[in-house]
């Protein structure tokens, strides 16, 4: 795809910046802990089978993440930009509430992937007393593979 | 894993490298098998399509390794509170990724000893993903 001659990004898609999405319920599983540490080869005595903590990073697969809802402008796209924060551990066995919103999207023209479209989206996440545990946020590259600069693959 | 403590920390200290090597693997495991990913991260002919020019290594993945690569620099008794990460180039699975890094300031910042770092991973000599982390330690005694 060559470049537009306008906007692809429409009112609907903007109509989302700053909307809350509805509160998902996410599980610290144990299960998931042990396979992303498995895969890592993490061996931090902290987060052991029944330590009790989950390692920060499990935050990876939690479900209710910052994709959940994103808009979808162009077909293609690749993270280009992520931030994790970390108030206190994750428990392993405890709820958390997920609520996501898309903070931001812009558009750009040129560049290796051609015209693209930019989508910055967070998610917070809380425990059961609402206390704020940690938040995830990420800015997605949306482009057409097709209109990728030659040379670049 | 060794503890590290505030005090004993300097501004350009430098972390030993750590070479890891994804694979496609790696990339399903990670999320489980039975969870729904990009099929670029196991499919080399979706990672071309995608214009990566083979499986594409997840950046979840890649910041993960970062988070650990720091948190067990740290000990087990520091605390990772922040990373911020550029994914500058994608990665294709099955090549070497040197992770390195170094430490750019420190400073008590509300009571806590906060030493901030910047850590990369290097494919094929290039960086592929810089990110900024905030770590805290604990002090001496």
């Amino acid at each position: 795809m060559s470049e537009p001659e306008q906007s692809l990004i429409t009112d609907a898609h903007r109509a989302m910046v700053g909307v809350k999405s509805e509160p998902v319920k996410v599980t610290i599983s144990e299960a998931d802990a042990h396979r992303m540490r498995d895969v890592l080869g993490d061996k931090d005595p902290r987060y052991a089978d029944g330590a009790g903590f989950a390692p920060a990073y499990i935050i990876a697969g939690m479900g209710g993440g910052p994709r959940r809802g994103m808009p979808q402008v162009l077909p293609g796209g690749l993270l280009t930009q992520q931030e994790w924060k970390f108030v206190r551990p994750f428990k392993v066995g405890e709820e958390l509430t997920a609520v996501s919103q898309v903070f931001d999207i812009r558009e750009r023209m040129g560049g290796r992937y051609g015209y693209s479209v930019l989508i910055t989206q967070g998610t917070e996440y809380f425990d059961a007393g609402g206390n704020h545990v940690a938040s995830a946020m990420i800015t997605i590259t949306q482009f057409d593979p097709k209109s990728q600069r030659k040379g670049d693959e | 894993m060794s503890q590290r403590y505030y005090e004993d920390t300097n501004v350009d200290d430098e972390l030993e490298p750590l070479e890891r090597t994804p694979t496609t693997d790696m990339a399903i495991d990670f999320f489980g098998r039975d969870n729904p990913t990009n099929p670029a991260f196991s499919d080399i002919e979706a990672g071309k399509r995608l214009g990566v020019g083979g499986a594409l290594v997840p950046g979840l993945l890649k910041l993960s390794w970062l988070t650990q690569y720091v948190s067990d620099w740290a000990g087990t008794e520091g605390h990772v509170r922040n990373l911020r990460a550029a994914y500058r180039r994608p990665d294709i699975a099955d090549r070497p990724l040197v992770l390195t890094g170094r430490v750019v300031d420190k400073r008590v910042e509300d009571g806590k000893n906060v030493v901030e770092l910047e850590v990369v991973t290097i494919a094929e000599g290039q960086p592929s993903t810089r990110a900024n982390v905030q770590v805290e330690l604990p002090s001496r005694g």
